[in-house]
């Protein structure tokens, strides 16, 4: 038992890492990764919001009607981001500069959603808290590895302290979007070698945690093999 | 049934204690956002008057202020930080300017300026060095920027405005009035009755002894300007301001002339030759010629997407053997800030008493080559208009 918490923690940090493998969040991975303060920031924001709604979600799942559990879900993923939003905004007015719009759009990431509907709702508030935690610190590990790359090569600089002798070496191609774009691929190659391309493919974990999976009976997801990853 | 019931009790339940958990932590926060808030507009002001604190924003409405002011803060410490928006022809320059207790300028910043940034941009951080620790008469001594006349000039006068603020604010009294408002006042002052309305007369009579003349709209007398002095007429041309008998005769009879004149329309259609930038022209009963000319400016010559396809239209005063008495902008449409000082008094009032041998010698309007040279062109026309005209008809 003890083995199997410690794997729901630890498969969110690469053999299910929610940016690398899952694939999920790409719009704050590649908005907030050209420095190493803002994706760190993203990142325990976006912690603190999953392991809070996975909690939340998680104790109210046996009280949650299946036809209104979505909107439920929003409200209270919203609600921790507004709370979180509000923290940064007091105490870290920097960070919430720097992060902007994208702050406000972790209602809309879809690793919470998505660890909402696929593992929350199923699991008990344990294994959620667990869970939340190992995904979010995937997701600000994985910001984390590609700010720094970014930032490093992009921009010369270090969590915003300059490189010197990197100064007019600067391929700023990765500050801009496309130079995230291929530094994510990359990664995700790099990910691959390093579990062999053992980690889940898309189809063996998709389907339970699809918000249109009780509507689609077609495809892989009729096929029942395909339904039993996290229970 | 019961379970919609259910459904909606729980979403509502969902709501109500999210809600809920908002409220207390903006309950929190809020408080310390707003004093953040507070200290970062603070940071702006400290850095103009950096020995300022407690700064309390005051109600610039409740004082007659240079209009160019919008904002302003007074220190504890005495000094005032003021907000000042240029407006003319370097509209936009937004900058802070922090006066200290002494009435000195403690500190300026350009918040936002639609300075070219190589030129006017860089002449405005010199600038803003430049002015530190000067009063309203050190500022005047600071150098112009090169290349960036107008920038210099906009950013003096916004610091001057700050600077005269700060003196009313701190219940002093000083001149703000702008140099059309000390005309006017200075012309109300002579000749009352005209309630403070005036046009100024376009000569078109051979005048002596005499700079200007402003007439009453309202038709109750006018007031000449001879070098200093405002020496008002009544309707009947008598002078009624009190100077000595010799100049109040010279002024009564030259400003008789010119006030009377009256002038008749030529008709250009008996004349071959006539250059087709001349619009009208009249002859007044003393032989000289009234001329209103089209000029091709940036509006007709320059960048056809931006410029406004628009004539300058010039009314030009001339004696028939081609010496111009009076010369006067009607209507343009050249370029906001460029050009359209064509409009201004210290362009066209350069024409006065030239003749087609040294009209050329003007000074061209800072960075509207194309307006000048238009401008000039029309001049031009008018000499040879007058040429033409006095030739006789056909």
């Amino acid at each position: 038992m003890k083995n199997d918490n410690l794997s729901v923690f630890t498969k969110g940090i690469i053999k299910e890492n929610p940016v690398f493998v899952l694939v999920l969040g790409t719009c704050p991975t590649i908005a907030t990764t050209t420095n190493l303060i803002g994706a760190f920031g993203m990142g325990i924001s976006a912690l603190l919001v999953l392991l809070c709604s996975n909690i939340l979600i998680s104790l109210l799942r046996k009280i949650i009607p299946d036809n209104v559990r979505i909107p439920c879900y929003i409200v209270i993923i919203a609600g921790f981001v507004t709370i979180v939003q509000m923290i940064v905004h007091a105490y870290f007015p920097e960070l919430y500069e720097m992060l902007g719009v994208y702050l406000a759009l972790i209602t809309v990431n879809c690793i919470i959603l998505g660890r909402a509907e696929m593992f929350a709702s199923k699991n008990s508030v344990g294994k959620s808290a667990l869970d939340g935690l190992g995904m979010g610190l995937g997701f600000t590990l994985a910001l984390c590895a590609m700010a720094f790359i970014r930032e490093v090569f992009g921009a010369a600089s270090f969590a915003g302290v300059p490189i010197a002798f990197l100064e007019n070496y600067k391929i700023e191609f990765l500050v801009k979007a496309p130079g995230g774009m291929l530094v994510y691929g990359l990664l995700i190659a790099l990910v691959c070698v390093i579990t062999h391309g053992k980690a889940p493919r898309k189809k063996q974990f998709s389907c339970e945690g699809c918000p249109s999976a009780e509507h689609c009976h077609s495809g892989i997801c009729a096929n029942t093999e395909n339904k039993k990853e996290d229970k | 049934m019961k379970n919609s019931i259910k459904s909606t009790l729980v979403l509502i339940c969902v709501c109500a204690f999210i809600t809920a958990a908002l409220a207390v932590t903006n309950s929190i926060t809020a408080p310390i956002i707003a004093k953040n808030e507070e200290a970062a507009a603070n940071d702006a002001l400290l850095q103009v008057l950096p020995d300022g604190k407690n700064f309390e924003k005051l109600d610039i409405t409740t004082y007659s202020l240079p209009a160019t002011v919008t904002e302003a803060y007074k220190a504890e410490s005495g000094g005032y930080v003021l907000k000042l928006e240029t407006s003319g022809y370097a509209a936009g320059l937004v900058i802070m300017c922090g006066v200290d207790a002494e009435g000195k300028v403690a500190g300026t910043v350009i918040l936002s300026s639609g300075e070219t940034p190589s030129i006017g941009g860089v002449a405005a951080d010199t600038l803003a060095g430049a002015l530190v620790g000067k009063d309203a008469a050190g500022i005047d001594g600071v150098d112009t920027i090169s290349g960036a006349t107008k920038t210099t000039g906009a950013y003096r006068a916004a610091v001057k405005d700050a600077l005269n603020a700060a003196i009313i604010l701190g219940g002093g009294d000083v001149d703000i009035r702008t140099e059309e408002e000390i005309l006017n006042d200075n012309l109300s002052a002579s000749l009352p009755a005209a309630d403070g309305k005036f046009t100024k007369l376009f000569i078109t009579e051979v005048i002596t002894g005499i700079d200007a003349i402003y007439k009453a709209d309202n038709g109750k007398g006018a007031v000449c300007v001879v070098g200093e002095q405002f020496i008002a007429l009544d309707e009947n041309y008598n002078v009624i301001t009190e100077v000595d008998a010799e100049l109040a005769s010279t002024v009564k009879e030259q400003a008789e002339k010119a006030l009377t004149s009256t002038a008749e329309d030529i008709d250009l259609g008996k004349y071959t030759g006539l250059p087709s930038a001349l619009l009208s022209a009249k002859l007044t009963a003393s032989g000289n010629y009234v001329l209103e000319m089209r000029a091709s400016g940036y509006g007709i010559n320059g960048n056809h997407y931006i410029a406004s396809g628009e004539y300058i239209k010039i009314r030009v005063s001339m004696t028939a053997d081609g010496k111009i008495i009076d010369c006067l902008t009607i209507s343009q449409a050249e370029s906001k800030g460029y050009g359209d000082a064509c409009a201004d008094e210290k362009f066209y009032g350069q024409f006065d008493g030239k003749t087609q041998e040294n009209y050329g010698t003007i000074d061209a309007i800072n960075g509207a080559t194309l307006t000048t040279n238009g401008y000039k062109t029309a001049i031009l026309r008018a000499f040879e208009s007058v040429i033409i005209l006095k030739g006789g008809a056909e």
